[in-house]
């Protein structure tokens, strides 16, 4: 390891960045789209509500870890 | 007296830390409407102040494995504090966003430079743990806010716009307040850290006590009002000068702040939370198609980051020569007093192209200040 930069350290930020960042940010938007279809819709999608209260307890699971790391240390 | 003119210093930058970051947080939210501009203030001084007792097991000394902490003495801690204040304040005036956290290192370690040379510092620690990291942050956080913000886009463009806004709205308003419970918890600790440090330095309490618990409520108050006062000169270049920003933008950076900052404080990296801010900012705007990113303004941050170890090293070395050549108590108050007295003139300056709630969304021109036939009240 190079005494300059935490390589270990540095892919381990950018890919929970990226997973958490640019990841829960599209599975909010994804239920954010099936939920306006669902009640958008000519009918209603119970299924589609259903998908989008998964992908919203997703995002506030991630919330909620990202708040745990931070306190547990 | 001493030590008391060193809590006060530390308290001081402390405040000014809060009313600089407010932008850091609530820039986004504040420039699409997402809250009023009062209501995001007050939210964001709230969560940092519950932030700000959050994590207690370790008062991070920030200067520990970049000084040599012998070389600490209360003298350097006040210049340090005084370099780092000094830099904060010239760089809201000119409504840059700027990291505190360098500010201060920058400052103690020109304050230990001069006060006992140059195997006091240790160059390694601050290249691994200040300069890498600061080109990193904001790489790190465009990448991830433009992946973000170009998903978000993709994801919902058949949604109808009211779903939309109301949607992001929320997400925008939940993901914000992580970055301001986060940065109450990360930054208030410095402070902390800074005041602990000259408690030991002076033996008011021993090297292996914990923080005192008014120090922690003092911290957490200070870094609370300054945050509630906001920061508007930074908070109109981060929210209106950088790009322009809707409230699916809005979401995808704070998204992506909060994200890399958790993911940074988990991993061991120390990233500034400004320079992750600004650059998910950058990414919004990058990452919707056509969107403009003004690179003058993204210039300018990038030379201050620059400038900020440098400068602030100056001006802490500066005020550690001249507490050094009065001596003693009276000179580090003389210091002191002048600081203040410039710190004064600064704040008239600004109140003559004032930035406040009010005009803190008009339209952006290519100047700071907008111009008061301009300003709107929102």
């Amino acid at each position: 390891m190079s005494p300059y930069i935490d390589l270990d350290a540095l892919w381990k930020v950018l890919v929970a960045g990226l997973v958490a960042g640019a990841g829960l940010v599209a599975v909010y938007a994804l239920g954010l789209a099936v939920l306006a279809a669902a009640r958008t819709g000519p009918s209603a999608h119970p299924g589609g509500i259903a998908i989008a209260v998964v992908c919203f307890g997703a995002v506030l699971a991630g919330a909620g870890l990202g708040l745990y790391v931070m306190l547990a240390k | 007296m001493l030590l008391a003119v060193v809590v006060v210093s530390a308290l001081a930058f402390d405040f000014t830390n809060g009313f600089h970051d407010t932008a850091n947080a609530m820039a986004t939210s504040i420039a699409t409407g997402a809250l009023r501009p009062r209501v995001a203030v007050a939210l964001s001084a709230v969560l940092n102040f519950v932030g700000a007792f959050l994590s207690l097991k370790v008062a991070a000394t920030i200067a520990t494995g970049i000084v040599d902490s012998g070389a600490i003495t209360l003298t350097v801690v006040f210049a340090g504090l005084l370099g780092g204040l000094s830099w904060n304040l010239l760089t809201w005036y000119f409504g840059i966003p700027s990291s505190s956290s360098h500010a201060l290192i920058g400052g103690v370690v020109g304050a230990t430079l001069i006060a006992a040379g140059a195997s006091a510092v240790k160059g390694q620690a601050i290249v691994a743990k200040v300069l890498v990291p600061a080109v990193l942050a904001p790489v790190f956080a465009i990448l991830v806010a433009t992946l973000g913000t170009f998903l978000v886009y993709r994801i919902t463009g058949g949604v109808p716009e009211r779903f939309r806004a109301r949607g992001f709205r929320l997400g925008q308003i939940g993901s914000a307040s992580l970055v301001s419970l986060a940065h109450g918890t990360n930054d208030a600790q410095k402070t902390m850290g800074v005041i602990t440090l000259a408690l030991v330095a002076n033996h008011t309490i021993g090297g292996r006590d914990g923080t005192p618990t008014w120090v922690i409520a003092a911290c957490a108050t200070s870094i609370a009002l300054g945050t509630y006062i906001g920061g508007w000169r930074v908070i109109r270049t981060l929210g209106k000068g950088l790009t322009e920003i809707e409230t699916p933008q809005g979401f995808a950076a704070e998204g992506s702040s909060a994200a890399v900052i958790l993911a940074a404080s988990h991993f061991g990296l120390p990233l500034s939370t400004t320079h992750v801010c600004s650059g998910s900012i950058m990414g919004a705007g990058l990452g919707k198609r056509l969107a403009e990113v003004r690179w003058r303004v993204a210039g300018r941050m990038a030379t201050a980051w620059l400038l900020t170890l440098p400068a602030a090293a100056l001006t802490g070395a500066a005020a550690w020569k001249g507490a050094a050549l009065i001596g003693g108590t009276g000179g580090v108050a003389t210091v002191f007093a002048v600081a203040a007295l410039l710190f004064g003139a600064l704040f008239l300056a600004a109140s003559r192209e004032p930035v406040t709630h009010r005009n803190v969304n008009a339209e952006w021109t290519g100047t700071l200040a907008p111009a008061p036939t301009k300003e709107h009240a929102s």
